[in-house]
């Protein structure tokens, strides 16, 4: 028996799987250190204006 | 912009950490090179399995998926526990982490085995008291997570899902057990078998299966630091909010 398409198939399930939530958390930190930044300019400005 | 909000000066000190958060290379570097172990132990180190051929190389990945997927709840399990007796949120943190990562985990279990099955049985699937079980289980924390999306932010979410996430984890018991108490058609358990720890195979079997293992044992850890972060972000862009904006 050889079957490497099964074995190929699962690797790529795997994989996809692991580097596709990786992906997403990386994404994810992205976008709150984004709001971390905006949030701090917006703070700063306020009390600039003080 | 977002500073426009602010209709006047702001008095409190502001919380944000200048400081980028940091990932652990070390931690990063040694999940790298144990996949790269690993990657060699299955393709080229472990012999061709004699029945099954080039496929059962699938479990150096379907087993450690297994493994780490029932740690992953069993952390829930504990996280959850010590969530509702201290009522502190870092445990919830932990809780919704290591359920997300073991979602994650279960979902590969669910498909590598029918990958695997397909070739072997000549069936995808079968409704097979593990394998049944075992989707139970993918359905629990699947809808452990929708609770917690579905819901609003609160002691009483944590709560609830604190609930679910221990109630959840009494289907791993059954799993286990599944293919000793009945007639199953899923391989019986060869690394914890009557014979001993590790003698239901061969040792360059047993040896792949602990690196692949301790691969995915990392990746969790990897998975876990970088999840975790996420949730404490969360909750400081939060507290900003309530903090500097909303109460103006």
């Amino acid at each position: 028996m050889n079957n490497m398409g099964y074995l190929f198939a699962a690797n790529l399930f795997v994989w996809g799987g692991v580097f596709y939530y990786l992906f997403r958390i990386k994404k994810h930190q992205r976008s709150l250190q984004n709001d971390l930044d905006l949030i701090k300019e917006a703070v700063e400005k306020g009390t600039e204006g003080e | 912009m977002i500073w426009t909000l602010l209709k006047r000066p702001l008095k409190r000190e502001l919380k944000v950490s200048d400081e980028k958060k940091q990932d652990s290379p070390i931690l990063i570097w040694l999940t790298v090179v144990a996949f790269l172990a690993a990657m060699i132990a299955i393709f080229i180190y472990v012999p061709t399995e004699q029945t099954e051929g080039a496929v059962q190389r699938i479990m150096y990945f379907h087993i450690p998926a297994a493994w780490l997927a029932f740690f992953s709840f069993f952390i829930v399990f504990l996280s959850s526990i010590l969530f509702l007796w201290k009522k502190e949120r870092e445990w919830d943190i932990y809780a919704l982490a290591s359920a997300e990562i073991g979602v994650i985990f279960c979902s590969l279990v669910l498909i590598t085995g029918p990958i695997w099955a397909r070739p072997i049985w000549g069936v995808w699937w079968m409704w097979d008291a593990r394998l049944t079980s075992t989707l139970i289980l993918w359905l629990i924390y699947v809808s452990y997570l929708m609770l917690r999306a579905q819901t609003d932010a609160g002691s009483m979410r944590a709560r609830l899902a604190a609930v679910l996430g221990i109630v959840g984890f009494l289907d791993i018991p059954f799993i286990h057990f599944s293919v000793l108490w009945w007639n199953s058609v899923h391989p019986q358990p060869k690394m914890i078998s009557e014979e001993g720890l590790g003698k239901g195979m061969d040792p360059s079997m047993v040896a792949t299966l602990m690196i692949s293992l301790g691969a995915f044992t990392l990746l969790y850890l990897v998975f876990m630091g970088q999840r975790i972060q996420v949730e404490k972000m969360r909750d400081e862009v939060e507290q900003l909010k309530k903090d500097h904006l909303y109460s103006r």
